[in-house]
C-alpha cells in the first residue's frame, strides 16, 4: 500500500481480553484513540466481536491510570522518577537474592500483556537472579491443560483450530460456557449448529452455551472422571473402540479399560441417568469426526490435570486426534495465557517447553544468553500460588507484573497477608489495583493500544497487536522497564530497542517458533506454531500422525475418580462453583471502566435454584450472606432453575466476592488451586 | 454547461491519472479538482489494507494522494457514513467528499434526517454496486471455487455477471449465479438490494452504458443534483475532465442492466422472505434465531439509523441488564425503532458474532412497512413513519408524568426491576 497521509487512521491489532484472539481496528483520529471497528479481513473473527472487545478502547484512557512511579515511603506512595525506583529496585532485589539466594525471589507475570513482556521477565529472572521461581496466571486457570494434555498427546496446547468445529460431525463441549468466556470460539460452534451438526453439553448449569445443545447434560458438580469413566465403559462394552488407532498410535489401553469396567454404573456418583451416559457414549464413538471443546470447568479443581487426561482418553479411545474435525480444545482464558506459557515464564521450562532439568536445555539456553556454563538452575521453581503461601518464609522479594493477586487468586485474606509479609514487592500494572497498596514499589507499564508485540491465542496462533497511540505520562513499555533493570544491573542481552528485537531474541533459543517471524505475522492469517523453519508453513493440527511425545505416542491411563477436597456437609450444605460472565473480564480493571459493561452487572450475583431460594425464603434480587471456612460475601441473588437445587453459582469477577470463599487446596500435578468447587451456607440477612 | 439530468461520458485529461486510472479515472479526477479547488476540506476515500480484501477508510486532504486509492474493493463492505457521524463529527463544520455505494447513499440521507450528518457538507459520487463480497467469504471463494490461492490475486472485479479475478499467471471469471448457488458471492443483503445506481447522490457513475470507442476508457456519469453539476463544470473548466454526451444506444443498456439487477434482486427477495415463513412461523424463527444473542451491540453501533445515546434497550425497565440469554424486549425494540427506515445496508448481520440474519429479518419487515405505509427509506429526505411522533414533546409528557416507563402495565415486568 502506497503511504497515504490521514488523520483518520485504522491500526489492526488482536483483542486484549480472552484468548480466542479476535482482530479488530482500533481507530485513531487527530493521534487520540477513539473507537474500535470491525477487521473483517481477519480469518478469526471476520470482523465479529463480543461486548468486551467492541468497548476494549475505553479502558486505555480513563482516570487511574498509572503515569509515573512510585514509592511507598511510611504508609504514602510517593512519585519518583525511573532512575529513582529501578535504583531501589535493583538495591533491595540485589540485597535480598544475596541474602537468600535464588529463591527468595518470586517473578509473576499476567497472560495478559504481550508474549515480548512475559519472555522479558522470565529472562531476568534466568539471567538476573538465576532462579526458577517464575510463574504466570495459567496456573489458576489452564496450568492443569499443559500438565495433562503434554502427558496424554506430549503437546500441553490445543489440537485444532477454533473454526476446525466446521468439520466435526459432533461437537461436545465439557465445562465450557463459550457463548460467555469465549463468545467468538462459540459463534464458531452457532455456525455448526446452524449447518446441522449435533451439539452435546456437559455442564452443572444450563449456561447460555448448554442453550445451544441438542443434548444438555447436567452432572453433579466435578464428578468429570466418574462420567468419563462411565462412557468409555459402554463404548468399550459395545466394541466401538478404534482398535487400529489404539494399536497403531497409542498405548495404556488396557489400564484404562481394567479402570472403565470399574465404572459400569457410576450414576450414584456424577447423577446422570445410564441411558442418558451410554447415549451420549454412543454418539462419541460413533461419529466419524468428533471433537472435544473444555475449559476451567474441568481445570480448575484438585482432579484437574486428571479431568484432562479423561478428556484425552475419551479421545484416543476412539481415535479422535490428528486429523480435521476432531481434536481435544482447551478454551484458552486469557488472551496471552498461551503465550505466557510459551515464552517461557514457567517454573520448569524455557521458551518453547524446553524442560530446565535437562543439561543439554540448560546448556543451550546458557549460550544463547551468555551465561557462564552450569550457571542455570535444574530445580522445579515455585509456582505462583506456592510463591504466594511462600511469602515471608522462603520469598522475600516479589516481581508482579500485570496481575491483581489480591482480587483474582483463591482466598483473597490470605493473599493480602500473604504479599504483607514481603520484605519487597514491585508491581508493574497500568491502573492502581486493589494489590498495589501491598507492594513497595508501583512502576507504570503500556497497555495494549499503546504497544507493539504479539498475543498468542488458544489456537496456536501468533497475532500481531499493534502500537495505535502513546502511553500516558511516564509509562513505559512493559519489556522496556524489564531491560532498564537488566542493564542497571550490568546484566547483558537486553539491549532491545523494539518488540521484535524481544522476539528474535526468543526466536533464536526456541526451535518450535523460530520460524514465526513478524514479517509472517503481517498477514492476517498469521502463524500456528510449532514453525520450525522460517518456510515452514505453521501446524493449525497438532498430532498428524505421529504425536508430540518422545515415542510419537498418545497415552491412555486409569484414572480414578476422586471428590473434591471440601464437599457440602451439615455445615456448610451447599456448593458453590465459580465461572465467567460475558459483560466482565477477570477483576474488570479494564471492563468496569467501560460504561456499558459497567451498567450491565455493576455488582456481584449468585445464582440459587428456586427450590432451594423458596425453603430459604429469599426472593428475587434480594441480598444475602454467603459463608465458607474460608470467608465471607453478601451479594444479590438471582433464583433461577439453571442451578439444581443445593448448588449456587458466582462468577469470579468482583472483589470481595466469590474468592473470599473459594478453595485454596491444590491439584498435586498441576498446583492448580479448586476454584470450582467450595461448601457453603447461605444466610438471609436480617433486616434492620 | 452540465446541469442536472445530463448523461455524459467522461474522462481525465491528467496524465498522472490516466496512468493508474480504471474507466478514464473521472471519480479519480473530480476528487482532486474538488480538494484543489476547496470545493471539499478533505475526502474520505476507501483503500487496501492488509491486501485486496482489506478495506481501510482514509481521510484524504493532500490531491497528490487520491490516485493513491484508485480502484474498486468488491470485497470492502464498510458503510461510510456512520463513520463519518461517529468520527467526523457529521460532517458538521467539515466539507467532505465521499465516494458511496448504494446503501451508502441511503445510509446518508437517514442519518442527515436524524440531524446526525449534516449534508450540506458532503459530496456524494455515486458508483454503481451491483454488491460486494465479505472478504474472508472471498478468499475461501477463490481457494474453493477458482482453484486459486487468494493471496496471488492482485485484481478482482464483477463484470458481465462474473466475479474476475486476475493473478500471477491468469485470470478466471465464474458466474456469479453459479457462486451463489454454491453458498458463496454476494451478500445476502447485497442479492436483495435494488439501489444497483445511486441517483441519490450527487452524480451517479459507473461503467455500464459506455459503449463504442469509449468503451473501457470512460466513466459514465448521470448528473443528479446542481452539486453535482458545479463539480463536473469546475473540473472541465480546470482542463483535468472531457466530457461528451452518452451515446442513446449506451443509455438503452445501462437501463437494461439496471433492470436485470433488479430482476435479480426480486428473485432473491423472494427466496430469501419465504424461507421466513408467515406470521406465527416468522415470529417463532425470529425468536429462536435472536436467541443466541450476547448483546454486543455491534448491529446498533453500525447501524446508520441508530443513534440515541440512551439507546431504549439499555432502559432496565424494558430489558432487564446482565442476562444471557438477552430478553426478547430488546430485539423488538431495535425491530420497532429501525425497520421503517431501514436501509438494508447489511451491517448488522455482517458483524453479528451470534449468526443472526439481523438483516434478513429487518428488511423483510421494513418491505411490509413499504407496502403498508409508501415511505421508501434512503432516497430523499423525506421523513420516516416515526418521525411524526414529536420526540421532544413525546419525552416532555412522559417526563410530567414522572416516568418513562410506558409499557410497564403492557408487559408487567418483574416486580423490583
Amino acid at each position: 500500500m502506497e503511504e497515504i497521509k490521514s488523520t483518520l487512521k485504522y491500526v489492526p491489532t488482536t483483542c486484549p481480553y480472552c484468548g480466542v484472539g479476535c482482530t479488530l481496528n482500533l481507530v485513531v483520529n487527530d493521534g487520540k484513540l477513539v473507537g474500535v471497528e470491525p477487521f473483517k479481513r481477519s480469518p478469526i473473527n471476520e470482523g465479529k466481536l463480543c461486548p468486551k472487545g467492541a468497548t476494549c478502547w475505553e479502558s486505555v484512557d480513563k482516570p487511574g491510570r498509572l503515569t509515573k512511579p512510585l514509592i511507598k515511603k511510611g504508609d504514602k506512595f510517593e512519585e519518583a522518577s525511573w532512575d529513582e525506583a529501578i535504583d531501589l529496585i535493583v538495591k533491595k532485589f540485589t540485597e535480598i537474592h544475596k541474602a537468600g539466594g535464588p529463591k527468595a525471589l518470586g517473578f509473576q507475570t499476567s497472560c495478559r500483556t504481550v508474549n515480548e513482556d512475559c519472555y522479558a521477565l522470565q529472562k531476568l529472572a534466568r539471567v538476573g537472579f538465576l532462579t526458577n521461581n517464575v510463574d504466570n496466571c495459567a496456573r489458576i486457570c489452564h496450568g492443569p491443560s499443559v500438565a495433562g494434555l503434554s502427558l496424554s498427546f506430549g503437546s500441553g496446547a490445543a489440537t485444532n483450530p477454533f473454526e476446525d468445529v466446521l468439520n466435526a460431525d459432533l461437537i461436545v463441549m465439557w465445562g465450557s460456557n463459550a457463548v460467555e468466556a469465549h463468545p467468538l470460539a462459540a459463534r464458531r460452534v452457532m455456525q455448526a449448529k446452524k449447518k446441522g451438526t449435533p451439539i452435546i453439553v456437559v455442564d452443572p448449569r444450563y449456561s447460555a452455551t448448554a442453550r445451544l445443545a441438542d443434548t444438555w447434560v447436567r452432572f453433579t458438580p466435578s464428578t468429570h472422571i466418574a462420567l468419563a469413566n462411565n462412557m468409555m465403559y459402554y463404548i468399550i462394552k459395545e466394541g466401538l473402540e478404534d482398535k487400529e488407532f489404539i494399536k497403531e498410535r497409542t498405548k495404556g489401553f488396557e489400564d484404562l479399560k481394567k479402570m472403565a469396567e470399574k465404572y459400569a454404573d457410576a450414576t450414584k456418583i456424577h447423577g446422570v441417568p445410564q441411558e442418558t451416559v451410554r447415549d451420549i457414549a454412543i454418539q462419541y464413538a460413533k461419529a466419524k469426526n468428533a471433537v472435544i471443546i473444555y475449559c476451567l470447568g474441568i481445570t480448575e479443581l484438585t482432579t484437574g490435570t486428571d479431568n484432562v487426561r479423561s478428556m484425552g482418553n475419551l479421545a484416543l479411545l476412539t481415535g479422535n486426534v490428528g486429523r480435521p474435525g476432531v481434536g481435544v480444545n482447551p478454551l484458552r482464558g486469557q488472551n496471552n495465557v498461551q503465550g505466557a506459557c510459551d515464552m517461557g515464564a514457567y517454573p520448569n521450562v524455557y521458551a518453547g517447553y524446553q524442560a530446565c532439568s535437562v543439561p543439554e536445555n540448560r546448556a543451550k539456553i546458557e549460550k544463547a544468553w551468555g551465561l557462564a556454563a552450569g550457571s542455570l538452575p535444574d530445580w522445579y521453581g515455585s509456582t505462583l500460588t506456592e510463591q504466594i503461601n511462600d511469602c515471608g518464609e522462603v520469598i522475600k522479594g516479589m516481581y508482579i507484573l500485570g496481575l491483581n493477586p489480591v482480587v483474582t487468586y483463591p482466598d483473597s485474606n490470605h493473599v493480602k497477608k500473604c504479599l504483607d509479609k514481603l520484605d519487597f514487592c514491585v508491581i508493574q500494572d497500568i491502573y492502581w489495583t486493589e494489590s498495589c497498596q501491598h507492594a513497595d514499589v508501583v512502576l507504570p507499564g503500556t497497555c495494549f493500544a499503546e504497544k507493539d508485540g504479539t498475543f498468542t491465542s488458544g489456537e496456536r496462533r501468533v497475532n500481531r497487536v499493534r502500537k495505535a497511540v502513546d502511553g500516558p505520562g511516564e509509562s513505559k513499555y512493559d519489556w522496556e522497564i524489564i531491560g532498564m533493570i537488566a542493564k542497571k544491573m550490568g546484566l547483558k542481552g537486553f539491549d532491545w530497542k523494539s518488540a521484535k528485537d524481544v522476539w528474535d531474541d526468543m526466536r533464536a533459543c526456541t526451535p518450535n517458533m523460530f520460524g514465526v517471524t513478524y514479517e509472517k505475522m503481517e498477514k492476517p492469517e498469521s502463524v500456528h506454531w510449532p514453525c520450525p523453519t522460517e518456510e515452514h508453513p505453521g501446524t493449525p493440527i497438532l498430532h498428524c500422525g505421529k504425536f508430540s511425545a518422545a515415542d510419537g505416542k498418545g497415552t491412555m491411563f486409569g484414572l480414578e475418580y476422586r471428590p473434591p477436597a471440601e464437599v457440602a456437609d451439615a455445615e456448610y450444605p451447599y456448593t458453590m462453583m465459580t465461572g465467567r460472565l460475558i459483560f466482565h473480564y477477570h477483576s474488570r480493571t479494564q471492563t468496569d471502566r467501560c460504561a456499558d459493561l459497567h451498567r450491565e452487572v455493576p455488582e456481584s450475583y449468585v445464582q440459587i435454584n428456586t427450590e432451594d431460594a423458596k425453603e430459604l425464603g429469599i426472593r428475587q434480587h434480594e441480598k444475602i450472606k454467603i459463608t465458607s471456612r474460608r470467608g465471607e460475601t453478601i451479594t444479590t441473588a438471582r433464583v433461577t432453575d439453571d442451578v439444581a437445587p443445593k448448588v449456587l453459582y458466582m462468577t469470579m469477577h468482583f472483589a470481595d466476592g466469590v474468592n473470599n470463599l473459594t478453595n485454596t487446596v491444590l491439584d498435586p500435578m498441576s498446583k492448580m488451586p479448586e476454584l470450582k468447587h467450595c461448601a457453603v451456607k447461605v444466610e438471609k440477612i436480617k433486616e434492620a | 454547461m452540465t446541469k442536472k439530468g445530463d448523461m455524459l461520458y467522461a474522462w481525465t485529461t491528467d496524465a498522472e491519472i490516466q496512468k493508474k486510472a480504471e474507466l478514464g479515472g473521472a471519480v479519480t479526477a473530480l476528487w482532486k479538482y474538488a480538494l484543489e479547488s476547496k470545493m471539499v476540506d478533505a475526502v474520505l476515500a476507501v483503500t487496501k489494507g492488509a491486501d485486496l480484501y482489506d478495506a481501510v477508510p482514509v481521510l484524504i486532504t493532500d490531491p497528490a494522494d487520491i490516485a493513491k486509492t484508485a480502484g474498486s474493493l468488491h470485497c470492502g463492505t464498510l458503510l461510510l457514513p456512520k463513520l463519518i457521524k461517529k468520527y467526523l463529527d457529521g460532517a458538521k463544520n467539515k466539507k467532505i467528499g465521499v465516494t458511496v455505494k448504494g446503501c451508502d447513499a441511503m445510509a446518508f440521507y437517514e442519518l442527515a434526517k436524524r440531524k446526525q450528518i449534516n449534508l450540506d457538507n458532503v459530496i456524494m459520487i455515486g458508483v454503481n454496486c451491483g454488491g460486494s463480497v465479505s472478504p474472508v467469504l472471498a478468499r475461501k471463494m477463490i481457494a474453493d471455487k477458482y482453484g486459486v490461492d487468494p493471496n496471488i490475486v492482485h485484481k478482482e472485479e464483477i463484470d458481465k455477471g462474473q466475479f474476475i479475478i486476475e493473478y500471477e499467471g491468469g485470470h478466471k471469471g465464474i458466474s456469479v449465479d453459479e457462486l451463489e448457488e454454491a453458498g458463496y458471492g454476494r451478500r445476502s443483503n447485497c442479492r436483495r438490494c435494488k439501489m444497483k445506481i445511486p441517483r441519490q447522490a450527487d452524480l451517479a457513475c459507473g461503467n455500464w452504458g459506455v459503449i463504442g470507442p469509449k468503451a473501457g476508457k470512460a466513466t459514465f456519469v448521470e448528473v443528479c443534483s446542481e452539486k453535482g453539476a458545479a463539480l463536473m463544470d469546475g473540473a472541465v473548466k480546470k482542463g483535468i475532465l472531457a466530457t461528451e454526451a452518452a451515446n442513446p444506444k449506451g443509455l438503452e443498456i445501462r437501463a437494461k442492466i439496471e433492470g436485470a439487477m433488479f430482476k435479480l434482486a426480486d428473485k432473491w427477495r423472494k427466496h430469501d422472505f419465504e424461507a421466513l415463513g408467515e406470521g406465527k412461523d416468522r415470529l417463532k424463527y425470529i425468536m429462536t434465531e435472536t436467541s443466541r444473542c450476547i448483546k454486543c451491540y455491534q448491529c446498533i453501533d453500525q447501524c446508520p439509523i441508530c443513534y440515541c445515546v440512551d439507546c431504549t434497550t439499555k432502559n432496565p425497565a424494558m430489558v432487564p441488564p446482565g442476562e444471557l440469554p438477552v430478553n426478547f424486549m430488546f430485539h423488538l425494540i431495535r425491530y420497532s425503532h429501525i425497520a421503517d427506515s431501514c436501509v438494508n445496508c447489511g451491517q448488522c448481520e455482517e458483524v453479528c458474532p451470534a449468526e443472526i440474519p439481523n438483516a434478513l429479518i429487518m428488511h423483510s419487515q421494513q418491505v411490509e412497512l413499504e407496502k403498508m405505509f409508501g415511505h421508501t427509506p434512503g432516497v430523499n429526505m423525506e421523513l420516516p413513519l416515526m418521525a411524526y411522533v414529536e420526540e421532544k414533546e413525546e419525552r416532555a409528557r412522559l417526563n410530567n408524568t414522572g416516568s418513562d416507563m410506558i409499557y410497564q402495565n403492557v408487559f408487567s415486568p418483574v416486580k423490583g426491576r
